[in-house]
């Protein structure tokens, strides 16, 4: 049990890293997370099938911009290990998944939220330094800690059993869990500011609310919304270069 | 414009593009991993230490796109980068001005065609095999995913390059640079002003009942203005960490104090 819980972890701190340092090519999607479980614990056909079963479930659960869904990777990892470990359906991986994929869904958004943004601030100082060696060491420490917090926490997981982790996932209480998700929407307005701050002054802070009340009012998708902005952009500009041209024809009468 | 920039030193940004989701954080997402792509490039054209930091800090500004497109962003920055180091009348601030303004269309249209279109494809065929236990489906999922996938990462960093270079050098000469920097900064603002309205969330289930009916404080927020929520966060956020200069460690604390105590006391949920 401890040997195969120890192969678990690692198998998720490597699929996480080749998935992520990778191009984000699907290693850790419920489809492939089987399969790779299936050969390394010596039932493959159970795996595939178990993640194949998975990945429907999981189907609607995919990350788009800044949202992040339950854990996919991690709790189809799990739901086909105890499935091939204790001989259970492939629906029963299912139940197992979702309380594992959302216990690990809180330590990732801690780890987003909080361990991320520290090593931002030291990727700062860094190029304040203009130490392109220190970002390098960055980007690489924040992946791969995350990756083995995931690979500890599938290994834990694995170890103590399914019916432990819904019991601490119960212990958590519900207002902390709540009050986590409010703070992962509040938090890409810190983002949005340091990215306003360049552009935004009292000229043009209505640019800004028209974007704002455009999405607002109709839900519009990000690239309609970049259509309306360079059709904004374009009859400003063009506006502006017609004043000038004028201009420019009267200094052209004094020739 | 000599170029020092050569292909490998394109191919190798590439190469590093593909960690573009390996330290992304909520904060200011793929950051470090835009500068760590960027560094290839950077470490070539600027040999000065102050110049280098003054690149490095430029790229770790928030930016978040489509994992695979990245590379056509990347290319636009080498770009002007490179012109930047050569014409000292560059105005530097255009580079992330035209990182912004490009990130949202490609990102709308990556994610429809990764997520939408080739996604659905490679799990349609991979599951119809996988589910019968063959071999075939995680292999074929695998494929028919990455290959397009890689396909268009390594594509768009020419066409970055490419598009970024012949850019520049049209509107080198006269005075549509400034034209276009302002054209570039209505676009961005536009388009942060969109993504705030649909990425910043506060629901506020505070009830408030005049004795026949109650509703939400957001359901009245929204009969105002739907999402005014998200403008008045954005708001206090950039009126502390912009003009009161809080630390932006500091906003995350009181965020998720916020984000506890409303869930604690049933305001927020």
């Amino acid at each position: 049990m401890i040997v195969t819980a120890i192969i678990l972890g690692i198998t998720a701190f490597a699929l996480f890293v080749i998935e992520h340092a990778g191009g984000r090519n699907f290693v850790t999607q419920p489809i492939i997370v089987g399969f790779i479980v299936g050969l390394v614990m010596g039932d493959l056909k159970t795996g595939i099938t178990v993640g194949a079963t998975l990945e429907l479930a999981f189907l609607g659960a995919t990350s788009v911009g800044a949202v992040i869904p339950p854990d996919a990777m991690t709790g189809s990892l799990l739901g086909v290990a105890f499935v091939i470990y204790a001989g259970a359906s492939a629906e029963s991986a299912l139940i197992l998944a979702l309380p594992i994929a959302t216990l690990v869904l809180i330590f990732k958004n801690f780890y987003y939220g909080y361990i991320v943004s520290l090593f931002v601030r030291k990727a700062d100082k860094y190029a304040e330094a203009g130490d392109y060696k220190g970002i390098e060491r960055i980007h690489w420490m924040t992946g791969l800690g995350m990756a083995l917090m995931i690979g500890v926490l599938v290994a834990v997981s694995f170890a103590a059993g399914s019916d432990a982790m819904s019991r601490l996932l119960n212990a958590i209480p519900g207002f902390v869990q709540t009050g986590l998700n409010v703070m992962v929407g509040l938090l890409p307005a810190i983002g949005f500011s340091m990215l306003a701050r360049t552009m935004l002054n009292k000229s043009n802070v209505h640019i800004f609310l028209c974007g704002f009340a455009l999405v607002a009012y109709s839900k519009l998708p990000i690239l309609g919304v970049a259509i309306f902005g360079v059709v904004l952009a374009l009859i400003i500009v063009q506006m502006e270069k017609e004043k000038t041209t004028v201009v420019a024809g009267g200094v052209d009468n004094e020739f | 414009m000599n170029s020092n920039i050569t292909k490998k030193d394109l191919n190798k940004t590439m190469w590093r593009s593909c960690g573009c989701s390996f330290s992304w954080g909520y904060e200011r997402q793929g950051n470090i991993a835009y500068a760590y792509a960027m560094i290839p490039i950077l470490k070539k054209i600027y040999t000065q230490k102050d110049k280098m930091a003054e690149s490095l800090k430029r790229h770790l500004e928030f930016y978040n796109v489509t994992n695979q497109c990245m590379t056509f962003n990347l290319g636009i920055s080498a770009a002007m980068e490179e012109e930047a180091s050569q014409n000292s009348e560059f105005d530097n601030s255009a580079i992330n001005k035209t990182k912004v303004a490009v990130m949202g269309p490609i990102s709308g249209i990556g994610d429809a065609f990764f997520w939408g279109t080739f996604k659905i494809i490679a799990t349609a065929i991979g599951t119809t095999f996988a589910l019968k236990g063959s071999i075939l489906g995680p292999i074929l999922f695998f494929l028919l995913y990455n290959i397009p996938a890689f396909a268009v990462r390594i594509g768009l960093m020419k066409a970055g390059y490419g598009f970024g270079a012949k850019f520049l050098a049209q509107v080198g000469s006269n005075g549509i640079m400034g034209q276009l920097l302002k054209a570039a900064t209505i676009l961005g603002l536009f388009v942060v002003g969109g993504m705030c309205a649909s990425l910043v969330n506060l629901n506020i289930i505070y009830e408030i009942s005049d004795g026949a009916n109650s509703q939400t404080i957001s359901d009245l927020l929204n009969q105002i203005m739907p999402c005014l929520s998200s403008l008045l966060v954005f708001a206090l956020t950039y009126w502390g960490v912009i003009v009161k200069k809080v630390q932006p460690v500091m906003m995350i604390v009181i965020m998720t104090m916020v984000g506890i105590i409303g869930a604690f006391l049933g305001i927020l949920g």
